[in-house]
């Protein structure tokens, strides 16, 4: 039997957990639950626990199901295909999200809310599995409450980011899939953590994540400055997912924009892409008032060059 | 990883390629042109399987050359592009077929038009005011989207790519050290230093 | 990921009362990476006949200039214009020739033929990649929003639509059907024929 299953096996003797595929009702809520172990929260007994199927190698078992490369025929699709960015400047932090989910070919969704409101100072972005992004973000959010409550002050951007990278780090080689950006403003000012599953953790200024994050790439450092001023740092936000869900299959539909302040995030508002592309943002701080599709932009415009001189020649002779 | 863009202006056609040879980890060379001038006013960038490239391009330009000997007049871009993408078309379906990608860009002497053809190894051929091959493509595409414009002049092309290849250089993993870049207008091909 | 999936694209075919349609989009597409928003899939064969082309990128381009070719030999030959019965069995067979290593094309066909009366006879058709003729009384699909496009065309067509309506239901039926494909959009382009004119218009669809 494999480690894996193991390690949960021997957990299941204190009811917290069922193995071998028997699905047992749970305990109402362990004492885990209320964070009074030691200050360990939940994690006094471990992690939290899941039900795994009853094969020897459950991790192969999975990846078998759900890994669309080796097999476009599998049966489960986790949805993939996205584009989300954040970066820091003079102003705070600037989060942007597409909100298009797919399987396969098909647009399973075009409302999906990527940005996770961990608690009024944090935000998380989703790309990758979507359940595993919400499941782990809302439960950070849960252990930053408790830190909180702990230790009388909000808990860093650092720590937060740490708490997650460890979390997800201690499922690495299970399948787990999430690329997120941890956000949020503390004591040491706006902050932007990278975190992935493979346990990867990065600071820093600027980052996009998913499959459009190249196209966002292109126009975001091209327009990036550390003073841009707030209606500059919205619009390059607006106009860098525009481009990714533009030229990207897997991202689109409309765009979440969140600005974290000193005083918490705020919502800045949703931006339907193909309005964008056609109208622009519309009547909103740092709009181009137009619309950022390029046929739009060069409209009228030719790059034919016929010599100025051919009719006037023509009309002497 | 071998990158190449292209990109149309007012009376003009910029092409831009990498300046690699790459055989497994190693560089080989660093100053290989791998645009070729196939005729007084086009340009191809070719990019792709190493040994299909240059037979390819050099089987393109002496056919291209040999239409001009028999007729007294070249093709104009876009009869020498769809005559090209039909050669690749037919490759494909050959017994070893050419894995080559291309940029065909020209100036069109009769319409006074620069004209640029995205072509990839299967043959699929487009018109387009901007493209790009290699993963180079990636990031360029949606920086061109944003800063192209086909009324610009030499000098604000040519720092429109320069965004390009600094954009490519700074994301890239394996980002190509060097370009080559070259300009087909109104009077002919001539090499461009960026 | 699949040859047929390569580059992305629909097209969809519908009969109406004395006239036919016949729409695309304008995508083409790298996998998930869209290069073009202005590829043309759909082409006119003769007066009242256009053929759609869905598939990979290159043998659009290719099948396109064979059909050219074979239609104008057969214009040549036989003095007259071809119908659409004969040209759907051109198609197949042009496909059938390749049936060991084929062009990755679902064509679509759209045409009305003439009636000895001197009416004319709604007709469509649509084949697989190696030639096997469908002739529908409806509608056909085909390309990577196939799927999507048979249900919402299954929904909203009805038999007998003048050709404004008939304009209106495929327009909106593969609007709509592109806008759950994320690799079909990008614009989109309606032909309507109808006895004396032909009806092309340009939709502005999702660009993203």
């Amino acid at each position: 039997m494999n480690t894996f299953v193991e390690r949960f096996t021997t957990n299941a003797s204190n009811g917290l957990f069922c193995g071998n595929g028997a699905v047992e009702e749970d305990e109402e809520f362990s004492d885990a639950m209320w964070g009074s172990e030691a200050g360990f929260g939940s994690l006094a007994r471990g992690v939290p626990s899941f039900t795994v199927p009853s094969v020897s190698d459950p991790a192969a078992f999975l990846r078998l199901h759900t890994d669309d490369h080796a097999d476009p025929n599998c049966k489960i699709k986790i949805q993939h295909g996205t584009t989300t960015l954040a970066f820091r400047f003079q102003g705070g932090v600037i989060v942007a999200v597409d909100s298009r989910a797919t399987a396969g070919s098909y647009v399973a969704s075009g409302t999906v809310k990527k940005v996770i409101e961990i608690n009024p100072y944090l935000l998380g972005t989703m790309a990758g599995g979507a359940a595993d992004c919400q499941y782990w973000e809302t439960y950070l959010g849960m252990h930053c409450r408790l830190h909180e409550l702990r230790n009388r002050e909000r808990i860093s951007v650092s720590a937060a980011s740490k708490y997650l990278s460890n979390l997800v780090y201690g499922y690495k080689g299970m399948g787990l899939s999430m690329g997120t950006m941890i956000c949020g403003w503390d004591k040491t000012g706006p902050a932007v953590f990278y975190v992935d599953s493979d346990g990867t953790r990065l600071k820093g200024d600027l980052f996009s994540v998913g499959s459009g994050s190249t196209f966002a790439y292109g126009v975001l450092d091209q327009g990036y400055r550390w003073d841009l001023s707030d209606e500059e740092a919205q619009e390059l936000g607006r106009r860098s997912i525009y481009a990714a869900g533009h030229r990207d299959a897997f991202s689109g539909n409309t765009c979440n924009l969140y600005h974290v302040k000193e005083n918490g995030w705020n919502f800045i508002g949703n931006y339907d892409i193909s309005k964008l592309h056609y109208d622009g943002p519309g009547d909103v701080a740092g709009s181009p008032g137009h619309g950022y599709g390029y046929d739009l932009r060069v409209e009228g415009r030719s790059s034919v060059n016929a010599p100025e001189a051919a009719p006037a020649v023509a009309a002497q002779a | 990883m071998e990158t190449s863009f292209a990109l149309t202006g007012k009376g003009y056609v910029i092409v831009a390629a990498d300046t690699t040879a790459a055989r497994s980890i190693v560089k080989m060379k660093v100053d290989e042109d791998k645009i070729k001038e196939i005729s007084p006013h086009l340009l191809m960038a070719y990019s792709g399987e190493p040994g299909d490239t240059v037979q390819f391009a050099e089987f393109v330009e002496r056919n291209i050359r040999l239409y001009q000997i028999r007729n007294l007049y070249p093709l104009r871009p876009s009869a020498a592009a769809s005559w090209i993408r039909r050669s690749l078309a037919d490759s494909l379906r050959s017994r070893s077929p050419y894995s080559v990608n291309l940029l065909v860009g020209g100036y069109d002497t009769a319409t006074h038009e620069p004209k640029l053809y995205w072509i990839d190894y299967l043959g699929t051929q487009v018109d387009v005011p901007f493209g790009a091959h290699g993963y180079g493509s990636y990031f360029a595409l949606s920086l061109l989207d944003r800063y192209h414009d086909p009324e610009a002049s030499l000098e604000e092309g040519l720092a429109t790519l320069k965004r390009c290849v600094d954009e490519v250089a700074k994301r890239l993993v394996v980002s190509p050290g060097r370009y080559k870049v070259k300009v087909v207008d109104k009077d002919g091909v001539r090499e461009v230093e960026i | 990921m699949s040859i047929m999936e390569y580059n992305g694209g629909s097209v969809i075919a519908m009969v109406g009362k004395d006239c036919v349609a016949i729409a695309s989009d304008l995508r083409l597409g790298n996998q998930a990476l869209s290069i073009s928003s202005n590829f043309q899939k759909v082409f006119p064969v003769t007066d009242r006949i256009y053929v759609g082309l869905p598939g990979l990128g290159t043998d659009v381009t290719t099948l396109r200039e064979r059909f050219r070719y074979r239609i104008n030999m057969y214009t040549i030959k036989e003095e007259r214009e071809i119908e659409p019965e004969t040209f759907a069995h051109l198609v197949s067979s042009t496909l059938y020739e390749h049936r060991f290593g084929p062009y990755f094309i679902e064509p679509v066909i759209a045409g009305l033929s003439k009636t000895p009366s001197g009416g004319v006879k709604p007709l469509i058709a649509a084949a697989d990649l190696i030639g096997c003729l469908n002739f529908a009384k409806d509608f056909v699909v085909a390309g990577t929003a196939s799927t999507k496009l048979l249900g919402v065309a299954e929904g909203l067509w009805e038999p007998d639509l003048e050709p404004e309506d008939l304009f209106e239901t495929i327009s909106q039926t593969l609007l709509n059907s592109v806008d759950r494909d994320a690799f079909s959009g990008w614009g989109a382009v309606v032909h309507v024929i109808t006895k004396d004119s032909i009806i092309s218009r340009t939709l502005k669809g999702r660009m993203d």
